[in-house]
């Protein structure tokens, strides 16, 4: 299995501590996301990753032996400072970043073409980087992860600032990259887009990974709540049940104690019941949940 | 899928700042500019050269004795000077002609002897007017005691020898040593910049975390030296070709056999000398994060650059074997400029320079390893500007 594993990293920085014991994988043909508020450690992890920065402990593992500076090279990157020459053209940009990864010349050419193509910037690649819109560069640099045809995929919030366009291009190659077989691991802000693109999740808090797990999986690891809908005020007595909302016939309950099987009874003794749905929390509730724990 | 080497590596970086560079129009504008320094510095050495050796003297009736001693002591030093009978010195027609410039001075014997000019008197002249003054009045004393001042200025009389033949080419050998010294200079600084400015560029456009994703800090600095390096080479070597094709078609330089020992020895320190200021520019660059913050780090590198500059072009041309040169051209951060200058003039023997070269390399080795960590650890690292203890510290 070629898998990538995320074993134990610790990273300090003079006193404060930017990550304490952080451990994922990320399976092969998986998109995993990674997600945490500013701050939380996902770019010191990424950049660890990526051998940019040291950990002071644990180690990153590739196809079962610590990854070194040979199999990083077959790594496509995606900083979070976004960064090329501003001053050299897209295609000898590109080609250049192509070659650094050992690719051949002729390759790398092939490469360009294909990427720029795909991403739809093929025919800016005789202009100045420094010349093209953010959001335009925002496509070059995605161009630069991909052209060494990477093995694995790091990418630093690839879909800030791009416009919807763009994010369904970056979504539709990032799956397919998965589906080539590629572990693809990318942070991001916009959960919402994480939760329908990814395979799994990854919470990250203060450095600390929170929680791992597919988005029913962390659904089924958190507290369980049930939306009903039927008679008012009914719940507020109901033992082994609390309250999350109630507003007229619509009512929220999360199961402390009780099973949902009592909270129906209870809510069929106030009155006929016409909706009882177990409440499956999008990965934003979740992840609330899940940073305030 | 075949690894990279660290010489691939180094190569593809250096292939790269070479052709950006030599694409820019930095470089082809550098060249223009060198070759208009170079004429401008021809045509003030020229006019220097070439500088009024012709005086127009005026002289008053009382002062009328000295003229023909002041004619045939003119011919002599080879100086043209035209003789202008005037009234008297203070007086409307001495001094207006003074003030218009048409005269440079005015010789006059009221009781002593004075010579009048409008704020100065040119020093070749006042030294020409005292010398025969002063001769004139010995040579009247020597008569009324009784002397023949032909024998005793014969008996006074200095014989100027050397023991080693004097050098013909000299007047050519200085003027390459002040080429070589102006051309390194200018070379080291332009290129040394432009390896700190190359590598802030990485820095602030934030490229070289994808650079340094895919290999190692050393190497990208390698290639970064060795690629601009080569451009201020290339660079060299045009103008060096430059100069010399223009000198011999000119006849400017009359004795192209010195300028080939010299361009060589130009081309080895440029090379000690770049690769010595280069490294510690390197470091320099990577300690700061924006182009503006790096001026006031780099300036102090100037210094070592500059202070052997100034020697070179102001001291050795009067006195090649200056003690505080010769010693400073040992010094590793002087001897680019400096020793070339002295083997260009033809003063430095061969072991002196082969001294110099060992020194100088030993301390690239030792700076280079400095650069090299102060490099490792700083270039990642954006914001506020790096600390020397940070920059400096191990792993």
């Amino acid at each position: 299995m070629i898998v990538l594993d995320i074993g134990g990293l610790r990273k300090r920085f003079g006193t404060r501590t930017a990550l304490e014991d952080v451990t994922f994988s990320v399976r092969p043909g998986e998109v995993f996301g990674f997600v945490g508020s500013n701050g939380a450690g996902k770019t010191t992890t990424m950049r660890i990753v990526l051998g940019v920065l040291s950990a002071d402990a644990g180690e990153v593992r590739w196809k079962g032996t610590a990854i070194d500076a040979e199999a990083r090279r077959r790594i496509g990157y995606m900083p979070e400072e976004r960064g090329l020459y501003p001053k050299m053209k897209v295609g000898e940009q590109l080609a250049y970043l192509a070659r650094l990864h050992a690719v051949s010349a002729a390759d790398a050419a092939a490469a360009v073409t294909r990427w720029t193509e795909r991403l739809g910037v093929a025919e800016r690649v005789g202009d100045e980087v420094q010349k093209l819109s953010l959001g335009n560069q925002q496509r070059v640099q995605l161009c630069a992860a991909l052209v060494h045809d990477p093995e694995i995929l790091v990418l630093d919030e690839p879909f800030s600032g791009l416009d919807p366009t763009a994010v369904e291009v970056m979504s539709r190659v990032l799956r397919d990259k998965a589906d080539e077989g590629v572990p693809v691991v990318f942070s991001s802000h916009q959960l919402d887009l994480v939760e329908r693109l990814c395979d799994r999740v990854g919470i990250i808090a203060a450095g600390r990974m929170v929680a791992v797990g597919s988005v029913p999986e962390l659904r089924s690891g958190g507290v369980s709540r049930i939306d009903v809908v039927g008679p008012r005020d009914w719940a507020g007595a109901v033992p082994g049940v609390s309250v999350v909302s109630e507003d007229g016939p619509h009512t929220r309950v999360e199961l402390a104690g009780a099973s949902d099987q009592d909270v129906l009874a209870a809510a069929l003794a106030a009155g006929p019941v016409h909706e009882f749905t177990p409440h499956r929390p999008p990965l934003t509730e979740l992840y609330k949940d899940v940073v305030s724990r | 899928m075949s690894g990279l080497s660290p010489q691939q590596a180094i190569g593809l970086v250096a292939r790269r700042e070479f052709t950006t560079q030599v694409r820019s129009r930095s470089f082809a504008v550098g060249i223009v500019i060198s070759l208009v320094i170079f004429g401008v510095y021809a045509l003030i050495f020229q006019f220097i050269g070439s500088r009024t050796s012709s005086d127009s003297l005026g002289v008053t009736p009382a002062a009328q004795s000295m003229v023909p001693a002041l004619q045939q002591a003119a011919t002599v030093a080879g100086r043209t000077l035209t003789v202008v009978d005037v009234s008297a010195a203070e007086g409307a027609e001495g001094a207006d002609q003074l003030l218009s410039g048409d005269l440079d001075a005015v010789l006059d014997h009221p009781s002593g002897w004075t010579l009048t000019g409008r704020d100065a008197v040119g020093s070749e002249l006042q030294v020409l007017v005292s010398t025969v003054v002063r001769q004139a009045t010995l040579d009247q004393a020597l008569q009324a005691a009784g002397q023949n001042p032909a024998t005793v200025a014969a008996a006074g009389a200095v014989a100027v020898q050397t023991l080693e033949p004097e050098d013909p080419e000299r007047g050519q050998r200085l003027g390459l040593a002040i080429v070589t010294s102006v051309l390194l200079f200018m070379s080291l600084i332009g290129y040394g910049s432009a390896v700190a400015q190359g590598v802030v560029e990485e820095k602030s456009s934030r490229v070289v975390e994808l650079l340094l994703s895919t290999i190692r800090p050393l190497h990208l600095l390698a290639g970064k030296v060795l690629g601009l390096g080569a451009v201020g080479l290339l660079q060299l070597l045009i103008l060096g070709a430059i100069g010399v094709v223009v000198g011999s078609v000119t006849g400017v330089l009359s004795a192209p056999s010195a300028a080939g020992p010299a361009l060589v020895a130009a081309v080895i320190w440029y090379l000690l000398g770049f690769f010595l200021y280069a490294s510690v520019y390197a470091a320099a660059g990577s300690m700061v994060s924006r182009q503006e913050e790096l001026q006031s780090l780099v300036a102090p590198i100037m210094f070592p650059l500059l202070l052997p500059f100034i020697f070179a072009v102001s001291v050795l041309p009067g006195d090649p074997r200056n003690t505080l040169a010769t010693v400073l051209s040992f010094v590793p951060f002087f001897s680019p400029t400096l020793m070339p200058a002295r083997q260009a003039l033809g003063v430095a023997p061969w072991w002196q320079v082969l001294i110099a070269i060992l020194l100088t390399a030993a301390t690239i080795v030792a700076v280079v390893a400095v650069a090299a960590r102060i490099y490792r650890n700083s270039v990642l690292r954006t914001g506020a500007r790096v600390s020397w203890s940070e920059a400096l510290r191990s792993s």
